[in-house]
């Protein structure tokens, strides 16, 4: 009969393992509903786990970048005075450094202004003088390189937009903050290759159509160019469509509906401009080719990309008749090359742009195939790793009553942790195997400790008192053993050192999962034995 | 039950000098390697891409050399180029280029291995100044760690000599590693960061455990002091077997960073046998006046 209340440290352990096992195995697990692409691939291979795969083992892209920019803290002004700081700003620094009114941005309620453009682009005595031209009384002291915690969430916010338009499932964008205070990006997008990535969280993303015509009152040499549409005005995006030949537009476009208020400022400009009377046939028809400098004489609306024309077009009749008319319902049609522009352009215009460019710092790419291979033979190498210390022990004890229990609690610790990693979806990877194979090492490091504690001097072993304190004496140095070993490993848990994270936070939840449930659960199995000598004698 | 013991060391035919004095030449050595590399290199040990930044490329390329593809790769600015895993179709390349240069060498070895597909199966990349706050962090936690654990072991023994004891012969099982990887010519990567810190956790174990067991107990104080050395001693010879292991497995396989950690474990562990009973014993025999305390 078993006594509850003795082996109450047993029970624990295997409704522990139990509860593992559901969370490995059971339907309910995270990893079952679905989550993208590791999912996929994990299924192809055949795991019967709910355990999720990083891009060690899975294959994939991670890129860890920095928001290009330098900041004003602690600088006092009115709301009311912010269009006229930016305003100043930007013409203090338009020409010599090219800024642009997008590349300022003043936040009033965390009293800071920032500038995108990194200290190399803009040297931080021209910000400066510029802020000090604004009427600001700010010092080089109170700049600061990188971004506002408000920018850095509006970037995660695009980048995961741009991410899930892309259908690349299992992604995720994260932040990360270095002990000095540095800010990092890290996106990791499982199964996609390094291009592909950079390609969508390169650039700023910003789309604007501009309006070009010629100028009236000067003789024609000079291109007027207005900002007629940009992000906040594009109220619906129907999506990228391709060229069909029953559609009216014989090329791949995207369909915009804008919002009430741009669609009248639009039919406003179209009119007041000449537009939709010059501009839609005769010489002064928009006729701009891929490369060239916008022409003077020509009426077109060009799409524009991150400052560059990605296209340009003119009216046609029908909707030149309608901006007149004054019923203007704001379907607007931009026109591209290919289908992929036409995708990236949509990918744009619902993302937002990116509130300054990303500066890659680091990127890490494995192919789907190596992945796929690695995971086998990690597990392996735990396996057999397992398989040296069970051999070493066996040798050591010449007990298997000692023996196997003890690899058996050591490859329960395993299991545990499995269990944990696909309770809280904790993606895999090989840092995590090696803080895997570390735990088996520490683990058994203090069983053997229990063992030869408990054990020690067998005969005087008769009652559950002396086993008390023997086991409480052992626990001592299991307790400091372990608290070292937490110590050693928090600041890799806390620092950004990338992969060595993972293998920190599964080595402290190891030694903690080993100390509280498994190592106490060893010593009831290690009493039992120990009471059944002293009864045989 | 039958069970190997570990032999009794002849503890008493040797002073406690000529016991630490083993050790302390080693560390000294250690040391005197470690800050004769920083004066030469500017760096205590040679810092692995992770550091210094640049990218390493993985790729596929059948019936070929390290020699053959180092000729390919002439055109470009590469570190080295050598064969990694299981099967002998696979290579790594390291260069201290980023960027569109690191591009460039992907495509050279695309159109030399690839026939028009992708042999490329691993980068890593890394901006030098990423890299540069990479060490600084890794550093910093080394110190944090080291540092944390010296106060936890000051508190748990809350007497002098033997939290130095403890503390210095970790110090000692964390350099010879280092001093190792600079003769043997290994790279500091964050697999070796990582096992550095895990020297610092299984380092103390078996100090915390001889300390334990000669301070806390009563018995002589060889009786106690072989008891932990045979506790101690198996604890450490069973992770050594773990770690030889990985270092073995992970090597043939070529899975990156499993290897690392397991190397200089093992180093850290091996020196952790020596520190431990001869540098840290000695100093505990010191401490308390041997047997006739």
């Amino acid at each position: 009969m078993i006594d509850v209340r003795d082996n109450w440290r047993v029970l624990m352990l295997v409704v522990l393992c139990a509860l593992a096992a559901v969370a490995l195995f059971g339907p309910l697990g995270p990893g079952a509903g679905g989550n993208g692409a590791t999912d996929n691939q994990t299924q192809a291979f055949g795991d019967p786990t709910n355990l999720q795969y990083g891009l060690d083992l899975a294959g994939g892209t991670r890129v860890r970048g920095q928001l290009v920019g330098q900041t004003a803290e602690e600088v006092q002004f009115d709301t009311n005075r912010e269009s006229e700081i930016t305003s100043t700003i930007v013409s203090e620094l338009q020409g010599e450094y090219n800024v642009e009114p997008v590349d300022v941005q003043t936040r009033p309620n965390s009293n800071a202004i920032e500038l995108y453009k990194s200290p190399d682009q803009v040297p931080q005595s021209a910000f400066v003088a510029a802020l000090n031209a604004a009427g600001l009384d700010v010092s080089e002291d109170d700049i600061s390189v990188g971004v506002t915690d408000t920018s850095r969430e509006q970037a995660v916010r695009v980048l995961e937009t741009r991410i899930d338009e892309t259908g690349l499932g299992g992604s995720s964008v994260t932040t990360t903050q270095t002990p000095s205070g540095e800010h990092f990006i890290v996106v990791e997008v499982p199964g996609a290759d390094r291009e592909r990535v950079e390609e969508l969280i390169g650039s700023p993303g910003r789309v604007q159509v501009m309006l070009g015509y010629p100028n009236a009152t000067e003789n024609a040499t000079e291109p007027n160019m207005e900002v007629l549409l940009e992000e906040g005005d594009f109220q619906r995006i129907p999506g990228a469509t391709p060229a069909s030949a029953s559609d009216t537009i014989n090329l791949p476009h995207v369909r915009i509906q804008l919002t009430d208020e741009a669609a009248q400022r639009f039919q406003e400009r179209m009119v007041e401009t000449g537009f939709t009377q010059n501009g839609v046939r005769g010489p002064q028809q928009c006729r701009w080719e891929e490369g060239e400098e916008p022409d003077p004489n020509q009426y077109c609306l060009y799409t524009v990309v991150d400052g560059n024309i990605t296209s340009a077009a003119g009216l046609n009749p029908d909707l030149a008749n309608t901006l007149e008319s004054g019923n203007f319902d704001g379907g607007y049609v931009i026109t591209t090359n290919s289908m992929e522009e036409a995708r990236q352009l949509e990918v744009d215009l619902r993302a937002g742009a990116l509130p300054s460019e990303l500066r890659i710092e680091s990127t890490s790419y494995i192919s789907p195939s190596t992945a796929q291979i690695f995971k086998p033979l990690a597990l392996l190498t735990a396996f057999l790793a397992w398989l040296a210390v069970s051999l070493v022990v066996y040798v050591w004890y010449r007990d298997v009553r000692v023996a196997v229990p003890m690899l058996v609690t050591a490859a329960s610790e395993v299991f545990l942790l499995l269990g944990f990693a696909a309770a809280i979806g904790m993606a895999l990877d090989l840092s995590h195997i090696a803080g895997l194979i570390a735990v088996i090492g520490t683990g058994l490091d203090d069983l053997i400790i229990m063992a030869d504690e408990i054990l020690q001097r067998r005969d005087e072993v008769k009652t559950g008192r002396v086993f008390q304190s023997r086991f409480r004496k052992a626990f001592w140095i299991i307790g400091m053993a372990a608290g070292t070993t937490i110590i050693a490993m928090s600041p890799l848990a806390v620092l950004s050192l990338g992969d060595l994270r993972g293998f920190a936070i599964v080595t402290i939840v190891g030694v903690l999962i080993g100390v509280l449930v498994t190592r106490p659960a060893y010593g009831d199995v290690l009493r039992k034995l120990m009471l059944d000598d002293v009864k045989r004698k | 039950m039958g069970r190997i013991d570990v032999e009794r060391a002849p503890y008493e035919e040797y002073t406690d000098r000529q016991l630490a004095a083993i050790p302390l030449v080693i560390l000294g050595i250690s040391l005197a390697i470690i800050a004769g590399a920083y004066v030469m290199t500017g760096s205590p040990v040679a810092l692995g891409f992770e550091f210094t930044g640049g990218t390493e490329i993985q790729f596929v390329a059948e019936d070929t050399s390290t020699d053959e593809i180092e000729q390919v790769l002439s055109e470009h600015d590469i570190e080295n180029v050598r064969s990694v895993g299981l099967e002998d179709n696979r290579y790594a390349v390291q260069t201290q280029a980023t960027g569109e240069e690191a591009e460039a060498i992907e495509q050279t070895l695309n159109e030399e291995y690839g026939n028009g597909e992708d042999v490329i199966q691993r980068v890593e990349q890394r901006s030098a100044s990423f890299g540069g706050d990479t060490q600084g962090q890794a550093l910093l936690g080394l110190v944090v760690a080291f540092a944390g654990m010296s106060i936890l072991v000051a508190l748990m023994f809350r007497t002098f000599v033997p939290s130095i004891a403890v503390v210095l012969s970790a110090f000692s099982d964390i350099m010879i590693p280092l001093a190792l990887m600079n003769l043997l010519g290994i790279e500091l990567t964050l697999g070796a960061v990582a096992a550095l810190l895990m020297i610092i956790g299984y380092s103390v174990d078996s100090d915390i455990l001889l300390n334990n067991h000669v301070l806390r107990r009563r018995g002589g104080f060889y009786d106690n002091a072989y008891a932990a050395m045979r506790t101690g001693v198996s604890m450490t010879l069973t992770s050594i077997a773990a770690m030889v292991t990985m270092a073995i497995v992970a090597r043939v396989f070529g899975i990156p960073l499993l290897g690392d950690i397991a190397l200089i474990l093992i180093f850290g562990l091996a020196a952790d046998l020596l520190n431990t009973y001869l540098l840290n014993m000695s100093l505990l025999r010191w401490y308390t006046g041997g047997d006739s305390a």
